[in-house]
């Protein structure tokens, strides 16, 4: 969009617009699940009731967004780089919001496991947040400088994700059969080791879009090692 | 430049010379031409007047020899037009002459002449016709006739003359023109030239003309022109690079944004805040560079309100940032020179700080208000009668003592500590090994290792160098690290304690247990006063929570440092780094 300046500057500022929007929501997101998986590994209640506040602002931006980029479909009759932006926002969109709901949810479990004794110093549900919140900066970051090799790279590091998932559940089953005291906070440590594995999913989705919006390529439902390797 | 120059000197020149030349030419074929006419006039009208004199029928017969003496065409006309007689033509083939031009001026005049072109002939002819006349009688008419050919041989022959003349002064012109163009031209060239250096930048060097005349004085003023441009461009130079280097210098992040909000320039404190080089920031927005949805909103609450703004924002990925960010306005002559000025304060310390210091005042009234809650609980239970119980009289007597004790503790600790940030502890740095400091302060805590069945191993190499120290307080350093070590290891664990030589002149002591070790978050904030990774614990173990922080402080005031090392079930090693004893200081 930067390279080639529209006749029609208002068009241009439109587009900008839904952009600038974009990267605002993708910006209040990766801080959510940043503040969610803080408000569960320091035990701060009251930081996870500010995340789960503040995903009614990323709800509302969701479907702001949805509508401009519907404004603009009917109005403008975008075509080529501009189409695929604008069906790439409303897909990004989409993920984004998801993501939001995803770091409330997190914050509400992180309140009910910080009712509860600490089951045992978290090691890899730090390191997985780690990774994801890496893949949703990255993912935007492709979006923002339209770098499809970064995107790319968040790709095969849905892969990471996935090891740590399957690893957590192990062990988890280990505490919740040696003592069955353990059973109700093993299952929510086990869900929120899921919903990070779905965040990650969906900056993978981001980063599938980045690439379809760059090259015209559609990657999706295509395992990240087949194109490289 | 020089050819263009030289062609208007040129063309002047060839103008000019070939205009006076036609003109002469000119005025001058035309003169001929009418001298020439004028004689050949009076000529053939002599000769005309002569042979009027003869009788017409002898006109007639002689005819053609009469106008072959006179080199003329001679013609004999009657009084009514007809002409009897020609000496080239047949007169039955000519019409009627009477209304000649030549004829009717003859008639009035005596005499006739005319210069037209002959329909007879087909060329252009000067007629002179005379009456004949018989006493006063006119009976006929006498013409002469001769060809202008003669005058158009005369003014071909002058046109030459002309022509040759004009190609003279092509040829002189030209000469003029490069001579002229080439005097002229050589200066005015340098002066060209070096006027497109000065264009391009190059403003050094002066011009050389050596001339006294307008040239002379022109180049002078290039030249003065020229000083003045350098002592300007020299005093921006200086000006813009003394703002370059304040700009870039300041420890405070300057960040430029143009009209449509794009980051236009940072300096060097941006980059250290937030981690982001330039090439990656310049030309983005400030969304797109730093995806912050609170700067992004203090930059529309500014854009909104149009007026300098302050805002605390955390930026930065690697370390978190916090800022004060001070949005100002820079308004240009037109809309599109208006910049908005962002100064960004790293307010991270003063924040952490200011943590510190509440959670000391909190820290502080926590730990005296446990152990006073015991000993006033048990003195008020004591004082209900509870004294008259012999046995429990004892065992609230231990309480009441091992809390006032530990109030103690942490008043000592304190005091150790406010001593050493007033620098008023009796500090005296002196030559010691480090082998006799361990073994004092192993002594001490030897029987709570054998207590709890910890292993000790002490690997100490004997070639080390004295080390520069306080030895009270290096043996308070050294129980203060051993003592976590203890406390925080296992029963039947291990403690390490080596000691080596360093890198950058000084001595390390390591102290290594295979405790529980410490969350990576926590590390940085170990030093910390009353800061404790694992709360109830640390207290139950009788921590004041100031040990490591007494360490730290005093390590500071060595000038050596502490560095922890660890992680979770594995253990922590603490190095302590203490500068080398030099006999210089």
């Amino acid at each position: 969009m930067e390279e080639k300046r529209h006749i029609n500057i208002q068009y241009d500022k439109e587009l900008r617009e839904v952009k600038d929007s974009l990267i605002y929501v993708g910006a209040l997101t990766e801080k959510a699940i940043e503040q969610g998986m803080n408000a569960l590994l320091n035990r701060d209640t009251e930081l996870a009731r500010q995340v789960i506040a503040n995903d009614i602002l990323i709800d509302r931006l969701d479907i702001e967004i949805e509508e401009k980029c519907i404004r603009l479909l009917a109005l403008r009759q975008p075509a080529a780089k501009d189409l695929r932006f604008i069906t790439t926002a409303i897909k990004i969109n989409g993920h984004l919001e998801r993501i939001g709901d995803m770091a409330a949810n997190i914050a509400e479990k992180a309140i009910i496991l910080n009712q509860e004794p600490l089951l045992k110093p978290y090691i890899d549900l730090p390191r997985m947040a780690e990774v994801a919140q890496g893949m949703i900066k990255e993912s935007l970051d492709a979006f923002v400088n339209e770098d499809v090799a970064l995107a790319h790279k968040v790709r095969k590091d849905d892969q990471i994700i996935d090891n740590l998932n399957e690893q957590i559940f192990r062990e988890l089953l280990t505490f919740m059969m040696e003592d069955p005291h353990t059973i109700h906070r093993s299952l929510i440590i086990s869900q929120i080791s899921k919903l990070l594995e779905r965040v990650s999913d969906h900056a993978e989705g981001i980063a599938d879009m980045v690439i379809y919006m760059v090259t015209g390529q559609s990657v999706r439902h295509k395992p990240a090692s087949a194109e490289n390797g | 430049m020089k050819l263009r120059l030289f062609h208007k000197f040129f063309f002047a020149f060839l103008t000019v010379g070939i205009a006076v030349v036609a003109m002469a030419g000119f005025l001058i074929e035309r003169e001929l031409r009418t001298d020439l006419t004028t004689r050949i006039d009076d000529e053939i009208a002599a000769e005309a007047r002569i042979i009027a004199l003869m009788p017409a029928g002898e006109i007639a017969r002689h005819a053609e020899e009469l106008a072959e003496r006179a080199r003329a065409r001679l013609t004999l006309i009657d009084a009514t037009g007809r002409v009897t007689v020609d000496s080239e033509r047949d007169n039955r083939e000519m019409d009627n002459h009477l209304d000649r031009p030549e004829i009717q001026e003859a008639l009035l005049k005596g005499v006739g002449k005319a210069v037209r072109y002959s329909l007879t002939l087909k060329k252009d002819m000067i007629y002179v016709a005379v009456p004949l006349q018989e006493g006063s009688r006119t009976t006929g008419y006498i013409r002469l006739s001769r060809p202008l050919t003669e005058i158009a041989l005369a003014t071909y022959g002058m046109g030459k003359t002309v022509f040759a003349i004009m190609l003279a002064i092509v040829v002189v012109s030209l000469t003029i023109a490069l001579l002229f163009s080439l005097k002229m031209l050589s200066p005015i060239h340098k002066m060209a030239v070096f006027a497109g250096q000065v264009r391009t930048g190059n403003i050094s060097g002066t011009l050389r003309i050596d001339s006294r005349d307008e040239i002379g004085q022109l180049a002078e003023c290039i030249n003065e022109m020229v000083a003045v441009l350098q002592e300007k461009i020299r005093t921006a130079d200086a000006e813009k690079r003394k703002l370059e280097s304040v700009f870039s210098n300041m420890r405070e992040g300057v960040m430029v944004l143009d009209a449509e909000n794009r980051i236009e320039s940072v300096n060097r404190g941006i980059e250290e805040m937030t981690g982001r080089q330039h090439r990656d920031v310049i030309g983005k927005t400030l969304l797109e560079a730093f995806r912050n949805s609170k700067l992004h909103d203090a930059l529309e609450r500014f854009r909104v309100r149009e007026e300098t703004i302050y805002d605390e924002i955390g930026l930065g990925d690697n370390r978190p940032v916090m800022m004060d960010v001070t949005f100002s306005a820079f308004r240009g002559e037109t809309d599109a020179e208006r910049k908005t000025i962002l100064v960004f304060h790293d307010v991270t310390r003063l924040k952490k700080l200011e943590r510190i210091r509440t959670d000391f005042v909190a820290n502080v009234t926590h730990e005296i208000r446990t152990p006073l809650t015991a000993i006033i609980g048990f003195v008020e239970t004591l004082q209900r009668g509870a004294v008259d119980d012999r046995g429990k009289t004892q065992e609230f007597l231990r309480t009441i003592h091992e809390n006032a004790q530990r109030l103690n503790r942490l008043v000592d600790d304190l005091l150790i500590l406010t001593g050493i940030e007033l620098s008023e502890t009796n500090f005296h740095p002196e030559r010691l090994t480090i082998e006799g400091a361990l073994d004092q302060a192993l002594a001490v805590i030897a029987d709570r290792v054998s207590e709890r069945k910890l292993k000790l191993f002490k690997e100490i190499r004997q070639d080390l160098p004295p080390i520069r120290a306080d030895k009270d307080s290096l043996i308070q350093v050294l129980l203060n690290i051993l003592d976590n070590a203890v406390k925080f290891t296992p029963e039947g664990g291990t403690i390490t304690v080596t000691a080596s030589p360093g890198a950058e002149q000084d001595l390390i002591v390591r102290i290594a247990d295979t405790g529980v070790g410490i969350p990576k978050g926590e590390i940085p904030r170990l030093g910390e006063r009353f800061y404790r990774t694992d709360k109830t614990r640390s207290r139950e173990l009788g921590g004041t929570g100031l040990g490591l922080s007494i360490v730290k402080h005093l390590m500071k005031a060595h000038q050596g440092r502490m560095v922890i090392e660890s992680s979770l079930g594995r253990g922590t090693t603490v190095s302590l780094h203490f500068p080398i004893f030099q006999e210089s200081i």
